[in-house]
């Protein structure tokens, strides 16, 4: 395959992740488990930052970008475990049902 | 270094001492003195953009560039850069910091060092963000800002706290997902993301390149309004406000959805005014926000859910000014982003007023208490005066800016609706206060007193500055007409 | 090298969808980690070695503690699981959803005739990322230091048990 279609392939792949990701968000009624949706759609969008920098011939400033994002997916992750911790002690359980108290 | 370059820093370095500070002295002294080390922070903030903002127009400069502890004039480095826009802006989060510590004072009894560690970090991320000048920085510092905030709501650790930061989190987690997917797409056309380069860059390109950059900037529009809270993405932002504690809920409120969204907004029709139908699009959100906010805020009956949709209403306001891509349009929004900041800050202060002495929220349970609580009552009918545009306080000249810029850029439709729902901003803000103010008192709050300490000085603070900055507007607008501005 | 490519794209996406689709929060904990090493096997075949090497130490292995520490705070049996969340029902559209949307992307690309830019083979070596780093993005890495401050401001905030 030329080059061109190499990059649509990783396109295409990324965009599948990014969609499975979404979905795992909103069907799923377990707390942990919307944060690993949302990890799995940064990993694609990590490597559509390093096909980016791969194309354009820069590299170092690709893997830059990518290093801090994934400094901030980190952090991101252990304030959603956090706040996931502390609604199972007030609440027993981790479903996402029991959180109705918002309404209107 | 000269004193602009010392100001300058000031930005940065300040909010990061005082992190240092709070957490290196012990924990008894630091109960004791955070906060006004937190007061003194915004009050420096305050006073050095104010400075920095007429040093600026004494050298007749666009912009101040600067670095922090590197040397700017390598190949490809960056820096950062102050305008005359984000000194303003600067000063506004200054302002509602200020605010927010002076309700912390009565408000929040423990946690005090936590609450003044994550305030400091939310200064740094928002002063961050206007003062960089690049893409990706500018997405690091939201990241910050966006973090702060979730921590904040979720401090407490109340059963509706955490809901809301929890729901606030997931929004916010899928708007950066598209904010980086639409970052990168335009990378892969351009060698770097600084705002000097792009602009140059994107505007060469030919038809079959162009769907990957469309599609990057409906990501990004997509992902910023998730952060402005506009129509449709505007679902976490009542839950966030009702169940946050109402000193974080001004600085949301006040200062975080403008800073995060409007200002990216902002930053995005600079860059990409080559590509059509991006201030099209902002107007239609523009519009459909004021609308919604107005209509569904007539039927709720919690006072700070009622604040909240408010707020949703008049981001729209500031959408439909910066749609309009013209010098007038702008000088209007960002005016009515300090506008509202204050106001704002003036309903939340009295939600905070109400809350210590009755010990609710729900306003068909009070009633009457314009005789008991004086002060805050007026401080009421001020601010939603303001916020309904009604002259001659502050809100009706940046409404008046805005719709004179919708009208001369040949868009009556807008500036027609836009006019409409001024009457229902009226409407549901009257509702309220008819309901907590006036009539009768019922009998539990026979003995309810005004409340005291810094609340009270800080809403006569903001009548003071709501209607000061009513009168004072035509010498602001003659002062950049001299300028060369208008 | 392009094969190694595709072979890896295909194992993350597998291991995507059983993180998503499994009942056991371990296990989908550990097809996270393993989508993470695809991902990093691409990334150094693409040429970005030192993100690979981050990307695999810190994903693979902080986040899958991290997770895993926090599953182990709220331990349920499986069949427990399976019987309230009812996650693999609940998903079961998703491989379908996935070729469905995959067949509308590729007929979509060839039609639309989206190209992309050409790859320039021109990768510099491994030597510039640090200079990149350290003296041209330095606003990145305050930002950094300030994120790392404020995790851990977050961690003290909520972790903390007594009152």
């Amino acid at each position: 395959m030329n080059a061109s279609g190499f990059g649509n392939i990783i396109l295409i792949t990324g965009l599948l992740l990014i969609i499975s990701g979404c979905y795992c968000l909103i069907r799923t009624y377990h707390l942990l488990k919307i944060t690993i949706g949302i990890e799995l759609a940064m990993k694609a969008v990590t490597m559509f930052i390093t096909l980016a920098g791969y194309i354009n011939g820069n590299i170092d400033l690709a893997q830059a970008f990518a290093i801090t994002s994934i400094v901030i997916e980190v952090v991101v992750t252990v304030v959603a475990a956090g706040i996931a911790i502390n609604l199972y002690r007030k609440y027993g359980s981790m479903d996402v049902r029991n959180l109705r108290k918002l309404k209107g | 270094m000269s004193a602009m370059a010392y100001i300058a820093v000031s930005f940065l370095v300040v909010p990061l001492i005082i992190i240092i500070i709070n957490n290196l002295i012990s924990r008894k002294a630091a109960g004791k003195v955070s906060l006004y080390m937190a007061c003194a922070c915004a009050v420096i903030q305050m006073a050095s953009s104010v400075t920095d903002f007429f040093l600026l127009s004494a050298k007749h400069l666009h912009e101040y560039k600067f670095t922090l502890l590197w040397n700017m004039e390598e190949a490809g480095a960056e820096h950062f850069g102050v305008t005359s826009l984000s000194l303003v802006i600067l000063f506004c989060i200054g302002f509602v910091s200020l605010i927010s510590v002076l309700i912390a004072f009565k408000t929040i009894e423990h946690k005090k060092i936590s609450y003044v560690n994550l305030l400091m970090t939310l200064i740094l991320g928002m002063n961050g963000m206007v003062i960089v000048t690049d893409l990706f920085s500018l997405y690091v510092f939201l990241e910050i800002v966006g973090i702060s905030s979730f921590v904040l709501i979720a401090m407490f650790q109340s059963e509706t706290g955490l809901e809301g930061a929890f729901k606030y989190l997931v929004m916010s987690a899928l708007a950066s997902i598209f904010i980086l997917t639409g970052l990168s797409f335009i990378f892969m056309y351009t060698g770097s993301l600084q705002y000097s380069q792009i602009g140059d860059i994107l505007s060469v390109k030919d038809g079959s390149q162009q769907t990957l950059i469309y599609a990057a900037v409906i990501l990004l529009i997509s992902g910023f309004a998730v952060k402005t809270g506009s129509v449709p993405f505007h679902s976490w932002l009542p839950d966030a406000h009702q169940s946050a504690d109402t000193a974080v809920s001004v600085l949301l409120s006040g200062i975080v959805i403008k800073v995060a969204g409007i200002y990216s907004f902002i930053v995005l029709t600079n860059l990409f005014s080559g590509v059509p139908a991006i201030n099209l699009t902002l107007a239609i959100m523009g519009i459909v926000s004021i609308v919604t906010g107005a209509l569904l805020a007539l039927r709720q009956t919690h006072f700070k859910r009622i604040v909240a949709y408010s707020s949703v209403s008049q981001m729209g306001y500031i959408l439909l000014g910066i749609s309009t891509g013209s010098t007038l349009g702008l000088v209007g929004a960002v005016a009515h982003i300090f506008n509202h900041a204050t106001f704002k800050s003036t309903l939340f202060a009295n939600a905070a007023a109400l809350h210590e002495q009755t010990g609710t929220l729900d306003i068909n349970e009070m009633g009457g208490l314009q005789k008991k609580m004086p002060v805050t009552g007026f401080s009421n009918i001020a601010a939603f005066l303001s916020t309904a545009g009604i002259p001659p306080f502050a809100g009706f000249w940046s409404k008046l800016l805005i719709i004179m810029a919708l009208w001369k850029n040949s868009m009556q439709v807008y500036a027609g609706i836009a006019l409409f729902s001024s009457i229902l901003t009226a409407a549901y803000f009257l509702r309220m206060q008819k309901k907590v103010f006036f009539g009768k008192v019922p009998a539990k709050y026979a003995e309810l007193k005004e409340i005291g300490g810094s609340i009270k000085f800080a809403e006569i603070m903001l009548t003071i500055v709501i209607i000061g900055a009513g009168v004072c507007f035509p010498l602001a607008l003659m002062y950049l007409k001299g300028r060369g501005i208008l | 090298m392009e094969t190694v490519i595709y072979i890896c794209l295909g194992l993350m996406l597998i291991f995507g969808v059983m993180a998503v689709m499994l009942h056991s929060m371990t296990k989908s904990a550990i097809a996270l980690a393993a989508a993470s090493a695809a991902l990093g096997i691409i990334m150094y075949e693409m040429g970005a070695v030192w993100t690979a090497l981050i990307e695999i130490s810190v994903c693979s292995g902080l986040v899958t503690v991290i997770f895993i520490s926090a599953i182990s705070l709220s331990n349920m049996d499986k069949k427990e699981l399976e019987k309230v969340y009812e996650d693999k029902k609940r998903m079961s559209l998703l491989p379908v959803i996935l070729i469905v949307s995959g067949v509308v992307l590729v007929i979509a690309a060839i039609s639309a005739g989206v190209s992309l830019p050409e790859a320039n083979q021109t990768v510099n070596t491994s030597g510039d990322l640090r200079e990149i780093l350290w003296n041209n993005r330095q606003a990145d890495i305050w930002g950094q230091i300030i994120i790392m401050i404020t995790g851990s401001a977050a961690v003290v905030v909520l972790f903390r048990e007594r009152d």
